[in-house]
């Protein structure tokens, strides 16, 4: 029987895959089939979050990378023509969805932010194209249907612990001439600002390294986080990359978000398009953030937050 | 001495497009630029000539502007160009352009490395690197920070994922997707765009090659990205930062 | 009529912008502040061949067009006028002045070093008593035996303290009058040759300017630049080289000036409003974008003259003339629209404003300029 297919490398990602998958597959009538690396008893969990079947893959050796398994699944996937295939955009997963997209001969739709079932039973999916500037719609006219998706796009799958499902194993990957020899773990920020509630953003607006004091002063007071737009890590290194929110950076949804000195270049904006409340200091009052945000001073940030950080201090203190 | 492709798009520079009132994009005062971390493949390529000798190839497909594009790449390091030019071209999807590219190169140039950007400028659909890859039925290594080319014919290379990096080794042919940290591309000087002009393209009409199969994705829409919130602003005064302040507290999110 | 540019052109335009964004305008403030040559920056053009644009490959150059080179100027005045300057009168005046009346020898001796960028050339005429009046000059060459001895005393040369090769003027037969000039090429560290200590300037103020004094100075006859008594036309040959540089120089500061003024009048609030709304505001930016677009197509059509081997004396006349006196007019009213901000140390269009100042002054004065016109349409 056909139905969606969802294929991540972390148990996070499938869950969210899980998410779109459960939704598309109870309007359809469709079965719901997770693929995932054999990690002792996890199938349960995804089974809990709304997979129907369950297709184990053997574990890698050492110095085998992830895409070892492309012809496995492949192979897989000719036989049972899927009409749908969702990965988790990640590194690897886009890598992976490309390739495995060649092999099944389909169309593949990159970094996919929504996706909605037509009467027909066309899917829609929707992508930024331009940097964010554009929203683009397309359909795939073969099958399956292939998307990747950001992770923290969609919400993680609730557990049912009522449900049940198949358990099989699929063979073992051929033996591939890509070998990795090494991993390196980067040193991660202390803190991790996609989980952040609060997201102090530094723009080019800073004229300093040591002026992101000043927004770390506003994010300690409210117990929040400090990230930056592209040029502060990519071209200043004033901070590391995983702090970098945007397009092609980190995406964010704290409660509330405040950029200092952020212009609101699309590529970021579509970064943090999932804050609940956006504030903006700029003292361009044509700066594109003021389009994206709820509340805006326009001023010079220097002068701004620290008037912002007393008066907080005094709401805070009530 | 390696024989080293570098694939490249001729996009629109994003920088110069303008939303009009209706929400509607604004392509009237567009310009172009080789997307840009397909400036960083080129670079890559030519770093990798100066080090082991061989040839570096710049190949594209697009419209009949991308001209322009084919010099410009000529001018970054490479010695000759193959450009697969049609006027539909500027609309190809990622699968088209990778099966447009393998048959140009598998037909027409020998290799030993392929060096892709990550993803485009404008699409950035990072699928035509692995897909040509696939296509030619060599192994891809994407997201890669670092390349080294061993004596052995074999490529060491560093490459992007989420934990932080992987080292990965494989024997040529491969084709590898580049990052923007692998390189600083140069800016051409005067000389080299002039010589440019000089060195040989080869121009590969549609009709030359097999029929480009059809598109696998069809584009329904394409919007301006409404991201707009109704912002309220607030002076930047100690009596507006005040209101502000009390404005986030109604909306619950400083407690 | 074609108004296009080749695609080489622009490509070469772009690649400027670039440059100039990349290595010039994060230092622009700093070289105008400490009147510093960045000579980081100049090893950086040579190695991108901007040093010698127009200049054949035999000799150096890149081997490209005089239009190309104006390009160059332009865009990497728009970052730093002085830089754009001192490149100008290198390639536009001293590199020019050995391409076209240079031997052989000569040029491969001082042209070659210097279009690639490797030597840095000056161009020495005014004299303390001699400013558009060239005739008053003092400064002397006389004969004896296989070389000439100069005696005399220069000013305002720019590139004089960084200089590496000089065309230097002086009389070798006064008696003669305009036929009595000659030009000599002098390599820096010739004896009775020296730079005095730079000028403070009020703006364009990297770009090196000093006195050069001529003792007893010895130069051999082989560094005599073309026929004895030729020196005043080839210098006025020059300066119709030079001055469409200018032109381009002058249209970088007011391309500057502009984007700087839309910028802060898009941004600045008064009266409840941003300042771009008030037509008092509106109009002056009106009027700075249509006068660049008139400087510029004077000056293109300058160097496009050059290019096609015309006369081009009334042309670059003109295009310096139009687009230094825009430069002026145009950057004050940038510094009226920034306000306050506007005449503080940092603000660019401060810079720009003292930078435009001179390029109604040197290469020809503006009068100097309505001579040269005014001699040609009056004929």
């Amino acid at each position: 029987m056909p139905g969606i297919w969802i294929f991540a490398e972390r148990k996070d990602l499938a869950l969210e895959l899980l998410t779109i998958a459960r939704g598309l597959a109870s309007q359809a009538g469709m079965k719901v089939t997770a693929i995932v690396p054999d990690q002792g008893d996890q199938a349960d969990i995804y089974i809990a979050g709304g997979a129907d079947e369950i297709l184990l893959l053997s574990a890698l050796g050492e110095d085998m990378s992830l895409d070892a398994w492309i012809p496995v699944i492949a192979a897989e996937a000719k036989k049972a023509d899927p009409d749908l295939i969702l990965l988790a955009a990640t590194a690897r997963g886009k890598d992976f969805a490309a390739r495995l997209a060649a092999r099944l001969e389909t169309g593949l739709c990159s970094n996919c932010i929504a996706l909605n079932r037509e009467e027909d039973g066309t899917i829609v999916m929707e992508r930024l194209a331009y940097g964010g500037a554009a929203v683009q719609q397309v359909s795939c006219l073969t099958r399956p249907v292939m998307a990747t998706i950001p992770p923290r796009t969609f919400a993680p799958a609730p557990a049912d612990h009522g449900r049940s499902g198949e358990i099989r194993k699929l063979p073992p990957p051929p033996s591939s001439p890509v070998r990795v020899i090494a991993r390196k773990t980067k040193e991660r920020s202390s803190q991790d600002i996609t989980e952040a509630k609060a997201v102090i953003c530094v723009g080019r607006g800073m004229a300093k390294q040591a002026d992101i004091n000043i927004a770390r002063q506003l994010a300690d007071l409210i117990e929040g986080e400090v990230g930056c737009t592209r040029p502060i890590s990519e071209e200043l290194h004033w901070l590391p990359d995983d702090l970098c929110i945007g397009l092609s950076g980190v995406q964010v949804k704290p409660d509330l978000y405040i950029g200092l000195g952020v212009s609101g270049q699309i590529q970021h904006v579509t970064g943090i398009r999932g804050a609940r409340v956006i504030c903006a200091v700029n003292k361009d009052e044509n700066a594109p953030i003021f389009q994206a945000a709820d509340l805006g001073i326009v001023g010079d940030l220097y002068d701004v937050t620290p008037n912002l950080v007393e008066e907080l201090q005094k709401a805070t203190s009530r | 001495m390696p024989n080293i492709v570098a694939c490249f798009k001729w996009v629109i520079d994003e920088a110069y497009i303008r939303k009009s009132a209706s929400g509607a994009l604004d392509f009237s005062a567009v310009d172009y630029k080789i997307s840009d971390y397909d400036r960083n493949a080129i670079e890559e390529a030519a770093r990798l000539k100066g080090l082991h000798g061989g040839s570096v190839t710049v190949l594209t497909a697009g419209a009949p502007e991308t001209a322009k594009g084919v010099k410009d790449a000529l001018s970054r390091g490479a010695d000759q160009a193959f450009f697969a030019n049609d006027a539909s071209f500027n609309q190809l999807e990622s699968s088209q352009t990778a099966a447009i590219l393998g048959e140009i190169i598998r037909s027409r140039i020998p290799y030993d490395l392929i060096i892709c950007g990550e993803g485009s400028s404008d699409q950035y659909a990072q699928q035509v690197g692995p897909r040509l890859a696939e296509n030619l039925g060599i192994p891809c290594i994407s997201y890669v920070q670092k390349l080294t080319i061993g004596e052995d014919g074999r490529i060491m290379v560093e490459r992007r994922v989420e934990e932080g990096v992987e080292v990965v080794e494989a024997p040529l042919p491969v084709l590898v997707t580049v990052s923007p940290e692998i390189n600083t591309p140069r800016i051409p000087g005067v000389k080299d765009t002039l010589m440019a002009s000089k060195k040989p393209v080869v121009t590969i009409k549609k009709e030359e090659m097999q029929a480009v199969g059809a598109a696998r994705l069809q584009t329904i829409g394409m919007t301006a990205t409404r991201m707009e919130r109704n912002c309220e602003i607030f002076a930047a005064t100690p009596e507006g930062i005040a209101r502000f302040v009390e404005a986030l507290q109604k909306k619950g999110v400083i407690s | 009529m074609d108004f296009k540019l080749t695609e080489e052109q622009e490509l070469i335009r772009k690649n400027m912008r670039e440059f100039a964004d990349k290595y010039v305008e994060p230092i622009a403030v700093e070289i105008d502040e400490n009147s510093r040559h960045p000579a980081e920056v100049f090893k950086k053009l040579a190695e991108g061949d901007w040093m010698g644009i127009p200049i054949p490959t035999e000799y150096g150059g890149a081997g490209s067009d005089y239009l190309t080179h104006i390009l160059a100027i332009e865009e990497l005045s728009r970052s730093c006028a002085s830089t754009g300057f001192t490149v100008s009168i290198h390639v536009g005046i001293a590199c020019m002045l050995v391409l076209l009346n240079g031997t052989e020898e000569q040029k491969q001796q001082y042209l070659l070093p210097m279009a690639k960028g490797e030597k840095l050339g000056a161009f020495v005429l005014t004299e303390p008593g001699a400013g558009t009046d060239v005739m008053a000059a003092t400064t002397t060459a006389v004969l004896d035996g296989d070389s000439y001895v100069l005696n005399g005393t220069k000013t305002f040369t720019s590139n004089g303290p960084t200089g590496d090769v000089y065309m230097v003027f002086a009389w070798t037969d006064k008696a003669a009058g305009r036929k009595g000039m000659s030009c000599f090429i002098i390599p820096k560290g010739t004896a009775g040759m020296t730079a005095g200590t730079h000028f403070r300037k009020m703006g364009l103020r990297s770009s090196q300017t000093s006195e050069m004094v001529f003792k007893d100075c010895r130069v051999p006859k082989a560094n005599l630049l073309g026929k004895e008594g030729a020196g005043l036309v080839m210098a006025m040959a020059g300066f119709d080289h030079g001055r469409v540089g200018i032109a381009a120089q002058c249209i970088g500061i007011i391309q500057a000036a502009l984007d700087e003024s839309i910028r802060y009048s898009k941004e600045r609030v008064q009266f409840g409003n941003p300042i771009s709304k008030n037509q008092a505001i509106s109009w002056m930016i009106a009027d700075m974008a249509t006068e660049l677009s008139a400087a510029r197509f004077l000056t293109y059509h300058a160097a496009w003259l050059k290019d096609q081997k015309q006369n081009f004396s009334k042309e670059a006349a003109m295009a310096k003339l139009f687009a230094s006196e825009a430069a002026m007019r145009h950057t004050i009213k940038a510094v009226q629209i920034h306000g306050g901000y506007g005449y503080c140390k940092g603000a660019k269009v401060e810079r720009l404003m003292r930078d435009a100042k001179i390029t109604e002054i040197y290469e020809g004065t503006s009068e100097a300029q309505r001579m040269v016109i005014s001699g040609n349409v009056l004929r």
